[in-house]
């Protein structure tokens, strides 16, 4: 017998993977090492070792935290801890080596990071880094949801919304209420990188949606016959001229993405409406300035959700783009009256779990996981350089497993740190989460006030 | 204040590290074909390379490369250079050593934490290390007071040289019957529990709070009975979980802490992973070895301003001559839980900011939850302030405060005092590596209840770096207050709102802002 009530649960394991992440700290043990094997009692973590001859082996860099207890108890002062260049190199100015290694340490453990000391970045920063969440304290109720004692939805509805409802004299409701459908995470996976659409890794992609029981987007033309059995979970992504092309997928699909490169929308929305009548239509757009303008048209017109990706072009992006794009376009839909009519998610710039909180209080209903999911998988974010040779996914078939909970523990780790978030503002549901800036303090508003000339 | 005029400071002894060698800033390296082993660069740099003792059997070891490496000898560095000068062979080189480069954070910078360390050793500054500011980009880091602006005069000035100025602080301003508490340091030290700290830590911080005439505070992890010989030292925190808090804890302490929440951590509650909950740990906090313990948030009990009065008088009933502190976080509404909490009968609010300490706490909350300090203190300040009540409760700032300027730009900003934690566990050897969590915990023997690693403090060489650290900081709080023309502590503190303009609010400058 089915369960009446059943609590949403990701299904995190280990996942180890083969590609190694060059170790953060580099050891080197000069040449004055007397084989004294201080180092090997200092050292908890067993980066020192004594071999089997009894002298001292190289130290194993991939163990060591940087404590430098081995260099404080050197008696000859021979071991110095410096950062590993190789380290310094990884992903870029966005996707900065400490994200990366944190994204494996999610996807690979699916647990949330937990570490001592108090935080030791920057004071704040541009984008998402300028922004810190409200908290209960004393005079509101707080909500634990971490540890199970309480249930927090993170379901998010796609879809339209009507504004109000009509009924008739005899109280019967006569207005036709457009279908949703529900994601017990505000969280979709966007289809990879052009580099990365390998039927393994779209078979990854697809299987970790459907455990997931959220969405991925795979582009139309990468749809293979392998996909069919997941696609309950699968959104098709389709050329606004290409429509017709696609009629079977749109058939067969909940959601159909409709990608357009600018212009506006036309008859497209009508378009797949007749093919599937049942289907929610995404229309997903690059950002640019005439975004807001875009999402209120679309949401008069009746359009089910819209997907703006952020993307500036360029591999070093601007942290900011992806902040005030979300803003805009929530604030402007909030003046027209028209929010409510349509669901917004966004892409391009989700490289952490704060992000996923982030986007949502600035507005956004969900948010779409891209880079972030290719880099628990080896990516290494080399964006145009490289694409079509050398990519380290290269997923044999044996690997699609192991791909999947990766995706999956990422993903995990994500929803608990979101549910980490949501039970300190107190909040029962993400839903009620979305464009609550009041429960947000930005560096802007706080230094203006306080060290600015704001009254 | 009879009790100022009493106290004796304690005396500055050196307390070197208790290590062979230690973490340098610069290094020299000598390229060992080149060199001809004429020996001029001991000869012109008698301090290091000529007290190094070159190990000549390493030296003729056929690597390319041999550091000179001088445990606890330091180079003077890149300014200095003349073995490199004068070198025949040009086989030397002086270079920022690679863990200086590795070591530390924004917040806590290399510079930082070594300043920490030397003035822990020999209670003074030298110019060697920055010791006033980090480099996060904001906050305190950005803030000066007007007098840092003119650089001639803080090279000309050696903080260390200045006469001493009263620094003391009143913990009761109510005026209720209870003692005043004057401490003669505006800081007493931070909540840390048995468990998240080993006990001697614990005693050392105790000892040095007695030796301060200050306070520490149990934490949430119960009170050791070693503890009970500090008892008029050592505050007990009641928080949520109810660890090792009896009637008798209560009545024993002079301060009463209720822990609302934690500025590293605020709305998630506390968590000791099962690891550091040793049998010792689990004896003192009544539970069950190796099981995760999770401190609920918040309070059950206290869901409103009214609640949280009752819980003042809960207090109130079992112990009517301890004073009653409030530790809050910083939350949008943070003024309305300060005036909510002397309506409630506080007589300190401790107000934690976001980038507090902490020995375990999920990232995403380091980062994201809560405002800093800096922030906080004003909005608290000014509010009690229009409300006609700021001089009837202390307000104690804590939470990314890591120096003696950081404590002076509090108070500057708004605050009576600060609670000092992680500059204190940095003063007994604390790198801010980050891994006081789980396993072992700390490898240095500070954050851990490994029942080996405990014994690599000594609770009186401990006791001894903390005691020189606050005697540095009061020295560099006298130069501020002479810098000033103040004659004591109490009057950094603005009487009235705090309100910047163009940058400047009486004696700060916020360098973001200066027009």
């Amino acid at each position: 017998m089915k369960a009446l009530y059943e609590r949403y649960h990701i299904a995190v394991k280990e996942a180890p993977t083969k590609i190694k992440l060059p170790p953060k700290f580099l050891v080197k043990r000069y040449n004055n090492c007397t084989n004294a094997q201080e180092c090997t009692q200092a050292c908890i973590y067993g980066v020192h070792e004594a071999k089997e001859d009894g002298k001292i082996a190289d130290p194993n860099e991939e163990l060591c935290r940087g404590c430098y207890m081995c260099v404080l108890k050197c008696p000859k002062a021979a071991i110095s801890i410096g950062i590993n260049p190789e380290f310094e190199k990884l992903g870029n100015s966005y996707f900065s080596p400490d994200r990366i290694k944190t994204i494996y340490f999610e996807a690979e453990t699916g647990r949330v990071p937990v570490s001592g000391a108090g935080y030791t970045g920057p004071f704040a920063g541009p984008g998402f880094d300028s922004i810190w969440f409200d908290f209960s304290e004393i005079v509101r109720p707080t909500r634990d949801g971490i540890h199970g004692r309480e249930y927090i939805s993170t379901s998010v509805d796609l879809g339209r919304k009507l504004q109000s409802l009509k009924f008739d004299e005899n109280e019967k409701l006569v207005s036709n209420v457009p279908k949703t459908i529900e994601i017990p995470i505000p969280i979709i996976l966007d289809a990879p990188f052009k580099c990365g659409t390998s039927r393994n890794l779209q078979l990854a992609v697809a299987r970790a949606a459907a455990g997931l029981k959220t969405f991925a987007i795979v582009d139309a033309r990468e749809y293979s016959s392998d996909l069919a059995r997941y696609k309950a979970s699968l959104i098709p992504r389709i050329n606004h001229d290409e429509i017709d092309e696609f009629e079977n997928l749109v058939k067969k699909s909940q959601i159909v993405e409709v990608e357009f490169r600018g212009g506006d929308v036309k008859d497209e929305l009508k378009k797949v409406k007749a093919i599937n009548p049942s289907a929610l239509v995404s229309c997903r757009f690059i950002y640019d300035a005439e975004a807001p303008e875009r999402a209120d048209t679309l949401a008069k017109l009746g359009g089910d959700i819209v997907h703006f990706h952020v993307d500036d072009g360029v591999v070093e992006r601007d942290p900011d783009s992806i902040k005030n794009a979300i803003l805009s376009v929530h604030t402007y839909l909030v003046d027209k009256h028209n929010r409510d009519k349509i669901t917004l998610i966004f892409s391009g710039g989700i490289a952490e779990a704060a992000h996923v909180p982030k986007s949502i209080i600035l507005g956004a209903n969900a948010v779409a996981v891209g880079v972030a999911y290719q880099i628990a998988l080896g990516c290494n974010v080399c964006h145009e350089n490289m694409h079509s040779q050398g990519c380290p996914i290269n997923l044999e078939d044996g690997d699609v497993e192991l791909a999947t909970q990766r995706i999956m523990n990422l993903i995990g780790s994500w929803r608990d740190q979101l549910l980490e978030v949501l039970g300190g503002m107190g909040l029962r549901e993400v839903r009620r989460q979305a464009g609550e800036t009041g429960r947000a303090m930005f560096y802007e508003d706080l230094e203006a006030r306080i060290f600015g000339d704001k009254e | 204040m009879m009790q100022g005029e009493l106290f004796k400071k304690p005396i500055v002894k050196p307390a070197p590290s208790q290590y062979p060698a230690s973490i340098e800033k610069y290094e020299v390296i000598i390229e060992r074909s080149k060199c001809s082993m004429c020996g001029k660069c001991a000869e012109v740099c008698p301090t290091c390379i000529g007290a190094s003792a070159i190990d000549i059997e390493a030296y003729q070891k056929p690597d390319g490369y041999l550091r000179v490496a001088v445990p606890k000898i330091s180079c003077t560095g890149i300014s200095c250079q003349r073995c490199v000068h004068e070198c025949p062979d040009d086989a030397l080189s002086v270079k920022l050593s690679p863990q200086y480069i590795a070591l530390g954070d924004a917040r806590w910078t290399a510079e930082l934490i070594m300043s920490t360390w030397e003035q822990a050793e020999a209670g003074r500054v030298s110019k060697k290390y920055e010791y006033r500011v980090g480099d996060s980009g904001g906050g305190f880091d950005k803030l000066r007071f007007d007098f840092e602006l003119d650089d001639k005069e803080i090279c000309d000035d050696d903080p260390s040289n200045n006469e001493d100025r009263d620094t003391s602080i009143v913990l009761n301003k109510r005026n209720d019957g209870r003692p005043e508490i004057r401490i003669p340091i505006p800081v007493y030290s931070a909540d840390m529990s048995y468990g998240s700290i080993s006990l001697n830590v614990m005693l050392a911080r105790a000892k040095a709070a007695e030796a301060w005439n200050t306070f520490t505070s149990t934490g949430e992890g119960g009170y050791p009975d070693e503890l009970i010989k500090y008892k008029d030292h050592v505050i007990t925190q009641v928080a949520t979980g109810h660890f090792g808090v009896n009637a008798e804890t209560i009545k024993r302490a002079k301060i009463i802490v209720l822990k609302y929440a934690q500025g590293a951590k605020p709305g998630l509650g506390g968590h000791l992973l099962a690891d550091k909950v040793t049998p010792d740990v689990a004896k003192i906090r009544e539970v069950v070895p190796y099981i995760s313990l999770f401190s609920p948030f918040p309070f059950h009990n206290v869901y409103s301003v009214e609640d949280h009065y009752r819980h003042v008088q809960l207090m109130e009933d079992v112990n009517p001559q301890a004073l009653i502190s409030v530790k809050v976080s910083t939350p949008v509404d943070v003024d309305m839980v300060a005036i909510g909490s002397y309506y409630a009968g506080t007589h300190i609010l401790q107000i934690d900011g976001g980038y507090g300490g902490t020995g375990a706490a999920p990232d995403i909350a380091k980062k994201n939850i809560a405002m800093p300090i800096e922030y906080a203190i004003p909005i608290v300040h000014n509010y009690l302030v229009r409300e006609g009540v700021r001089d009837q409760i202390t307000i104690m700032a804590s939470g990314g405060l890591r120096t003696a300027f950081d404590v002076a730009k509090a108070i500057a900003l708004g605050a009576d005092g600060a609670v000092i934690g992680t500059a204190e566990l940095v003063a007994i050897g604390c790198k801010r590596c980050e891994n006081c969590e789980r396993g072992k915990g700390c490898p240095s023997g500070i954050a851990t209840t490994d029942p080996a690693l405990r014994y690599f403090i000594d609770v009186d060489w401990g006791s001894q770096r903390i005691i020189n650290l606050y005697s540095s900081w009061k020295r560099q709080w006298s130069h501020i207050l002479e810098k000033l023309g103040l004659d004591n502590i109490r009057k950094l503190r603005p009487n009235d709102e705090v309100k910047f303009k163009k940058g400047r609010f009486n004696h700060m400058v916020h360098l973001d802002h200066l027009k």
